[in-house]
């Protein structure tokens, strides 16, 4: 993975020297409230119900085995013993203080993190796809341009006060596992007539208050001039995006307004001022770059291992190696996927000594390298079949190998109402409710691939609006009620859900679900007929039927 | 207001800024809203002047005055406001080599950023500045992106 520089590492520290003097002229009142609550959101610090919350960036969701334990460290030092991981693939921490967090900042800095542009109005982490660089189906391992990306972005001194927050997500192949049509800017690689490979631009997605798929605005850009066309996006942005309105005030809003031509129009334009600048990227700088992403050292010899005998002799290792791991590029090698919901915990919370054995496996079995995924789990994704049975042991022994991913309990949910200042309805309650009902892994598996998605305000952070199931929690008069929509995807597929009817009481969610799911496995022609293309062949009518009776 | 120049503090402002119900003063450099200063260009004729301008105006024709004033001054109605940061690309990218003063809500957290934009003068509320305001361009002293001062970004340099 990708080592820091002189120029990293000093910027990082020296933005940590810069933050602690920002806290402390905030603590003398000589900054105002409102400037302090800027600069901390562009470092990461939230102020929220119970404390303040850090969010950590985890670029691209990789860290390496020493990092992961940095992270174990600080979740024991200064916050409660865990940490939750986000749908961006960053950490946040719930419990540390004010006061503490330079320190924090500092400790981070000695293992190449930081919390830079983890909110405010600037350009956030980029994100994509877990799987990046082993999985067959990739045109490109997506990660080196995420690091182009990650240092341009960076302390951009001209986008630093935004309309809004901007979000950029990559993909290096047909499967989309970066939700990348619901980003500002969604960029996937791909290969033109002439074999080359460049990306497509897609601008103008999202999710909260007004859900867009992305549009494409450019077929094909060249990686060279991946650079200057962002910034010329969102340099057009930042001059015509609305900021009289915090909430029509994304990239999706002035796309819409413009319409994506005349949008298109003025970005070209603008792009063609300064293709031919300093940001244009030579190949050997590119290349640089993608040395810092080449391969492990696999090993050829991987392929002769007891795997199949050991799956023939043991079910609950099957069940788990079926479910949470997929097919790696590399003969002999499996991507896992550790589960970070199991049952009645939060879903994406971790504890110090999960991440610490999390590390451990990574030193072990996996290079030493851990992804974070958009789905809130972890991924070790190098790991030989003959070390899959020891690897399931270690994680199952610390409650890390639910075999759940891909079905309803590897949901995507955001911490709601008992954490977040935002949220209107709880969540972890809900999740909480909807374990319990479906603990059977056996209907779990029968039902197969469903996501679903709980968010507990509009702001939509667990992404509702794609989530086969999704899910939104509104306030009533004081009372929790949720909302149901059917057949979203974030996928190459994406959709917006649509609407199921009324709003659900809190303790019928779970009903509810179970209902839906019934009748998913009356109708389906076959188990090859998976819940989403059920929803998308008979539509929203048979489940409204389900579960509000033939009078709805 | 504490004008810094270049990164010095500046005792007096050579430009004058007339309030919208003043008349023009007789001579001397004069700062004029954009509106106001398209009005009366006639009169200016043949003095020195600078152009008062916001993220409401019309960047084309703010970016035509370039060869005819000696100052922009870019106003930041909030600090949350992120428009003058492009605007002074913009100035300094059309070759603009005169004075662009950043005006309004103009405090230390974004001194470096603006100077990195373009800006070369920054005017602060008095009640924000002291001495140590100036520190803060030499906070961070390394870059990723190149700047309206700065050809080459640190990424390829690294």
């Amino acid at each position: 993975m990708y080592q820091y520089t002189e120029v990293d590492q000093k910027l990082v520290d020296e933005r940590v020297a810069q933050y602690r003097d920002q806290t402390r002229r905030y603590l003398a009142g000589e900054l105002p409230d409102e400037e302090f609550r800027a600069l901390r959101l562009m470092n990461g610090l939230y102020i929220q119900r119970q404390a303040p919350m850090l969010r950590v960036a985890v670029p691209y969701g990789l860290m390496s085995s020493t990092q992961m334990r940095k992270l174990a460290h600080i979740a024991r030092t200064y916050d409660k013993g865990y940490g939750h991981f986000t749908t961006r693939t960053n950490i946040q921490y719930n419990w540390p203080t004010l006061e503490s967090v330079p320190d924090i900042l500092a400790e981070l800095a000695e293992v190449q993190m930081h919390a830079i542009q983890t909110s405010g109005n600037c350009i956030r982490n980029t994100t994509t796809d877990p799987y990046a660089g082993v999985i067959a189906s990739e045109l490109e391992d997506p990660r080196p341009w995420c690091e182009i990306i990650r240092q341009w972005s960076t302390l951009h001194p001209e986008f630093a006060y935004l309309p809004r927050k901007f979000k950029i997500a990559v993909t290096g192949g047909p499967e989309d596992r970066a939700a990348s049509q619901v980003h500002d800017i969604g960029l996937h690689l791909v290969k033109n007539a002439q074999g080359e490979i460049g990306f497509e631009v897609l601008v103008g997605g999202g999710l909260g208050r007004t859900p867009v798929i992305g549009k494409q605005i450019r077929p094909f850009l060249e990686g060279r001039d991946l650079l200057s066309y962002l910034e010329a996006i969102i340099r057009v942005y930042n001059l015509n995006g609305r900021r009289d309105n915090k909430y029509k005030a994304r990239i999706k809003i002035l796309v819409n307004a413009m319409g994506i031509d005349a949008f298109r129009e003025q970005v070209e334009a603008e792009w063609a001022e300064i293709r031919e600048s300093d940001l244009r990227l030579s190949q050997d700088e590119i290349d640089r770059v993608k040395a810092q992403f080449a391969p492990p050292a696999y090993e050829a010899d991987a392929v002769n291992n007891d795997l199949n005998a050991q799956l023939a002799e043991n079910d609950d290792f099957r069940v788990w190696y079926e479910r949470n791991t997929v097919e790696h590029k590399v003969p002999g090698y499996r991507i896992v996927v550790v589960s970070l919901k199991p049952y009645l915990k939060a879903p994406g919370d971790i504890t110090d000594v999960q991440m610490d054995t999390v590390a451990d496996l990574a030193d072990s079995f996996s290079f030493g390298e851990i992804r974070a995924t958009h789905h809130q789990n972890l991924v070790l994704a190098d790991v030989k079949q003959g070390d899959l049975l020891q690897v399931w042991k270690i994680l199952n022994a610390n409650n890390l190998a639910r075999p759940n991913i891909g079905t309803l309990t590897d949901m995507i949910v955001c911490p709601g109402f008992d954490f977040c200042g935002l949220a209107n309805a709880h969540t972890l309650n809900i999740a909480e409710q909807i374990n319990e009902k479906f603990e059977q892994v056996d209907f779990l598996h029968d039902v197969g691939n469903v996501r679903l998605n709980m968010s507990g305000c509009i702001n939509a952070c667990a992404h509702h609006h794609v989530g086969h199931i999704g899910i939104l929690g509104v306030d009533k008069k004081g009372e929790d009620w949720y909302q149901f929509t059917l057949g979203g995807s974030s996928e190459a597929d994406a959709a917006l859900g649509k609407a199921l009817g009324k709003a659900i009481a809190a303790d019928e969610v779970a009903n509810t679900i179970e209902k839906i799911l019934l009748t998913y496995i009356e109708q389906r022609e076959s188990e090859e007929e998976s819940f989403l293309d059920l929803v998308r062949r008979v539509g929203v009518d048979p489940f409204k039927e389900a579960v509000y009776g033939a009078d709805h | 207001m504490a004008l810094i120049i270049d990164r010095k503090p500046v005792t007096e402002d050579r430009w004058q800024w007339p309030a919208d119900d003043q008349a023009l003063p007789a001579e001397g450099p004069v700062v004029l809203p954009l509106a106001r200063w398209l009005e009366e260009a006639g009169a200016l004729a043949g003095r020195e002047t600078g152009v008062q301008v916001n993220g409401d105006d019309d960047l084309q024709q703010v970016l035509a005055l370039q060869d005819r004033v000696s100052l922009f001054a870019v106003e930041f109605p909030a600090f949350t406001d992120g428009r003058g940061f492009s605007i002074a690309r913009l100035l300094r990218r059309g070759g603009f080599k005169g004075e662009i003063r950043a005006i309004g809500d103009v405090t230390r957290d974004r001194l470096a950023h603006l100077e990195r934009c373009g800006f070369n003068a920054l005017q602060v509320p008095d009640e924000r500045y002291s001495p140590d305001v100036l520190q803060a361009f030499d906070e961070i002293g390394v870059h990723y992106q190149g700047g309206a001062s700065l050809a080459r970004p640190a990424y390829p340099q690294s």
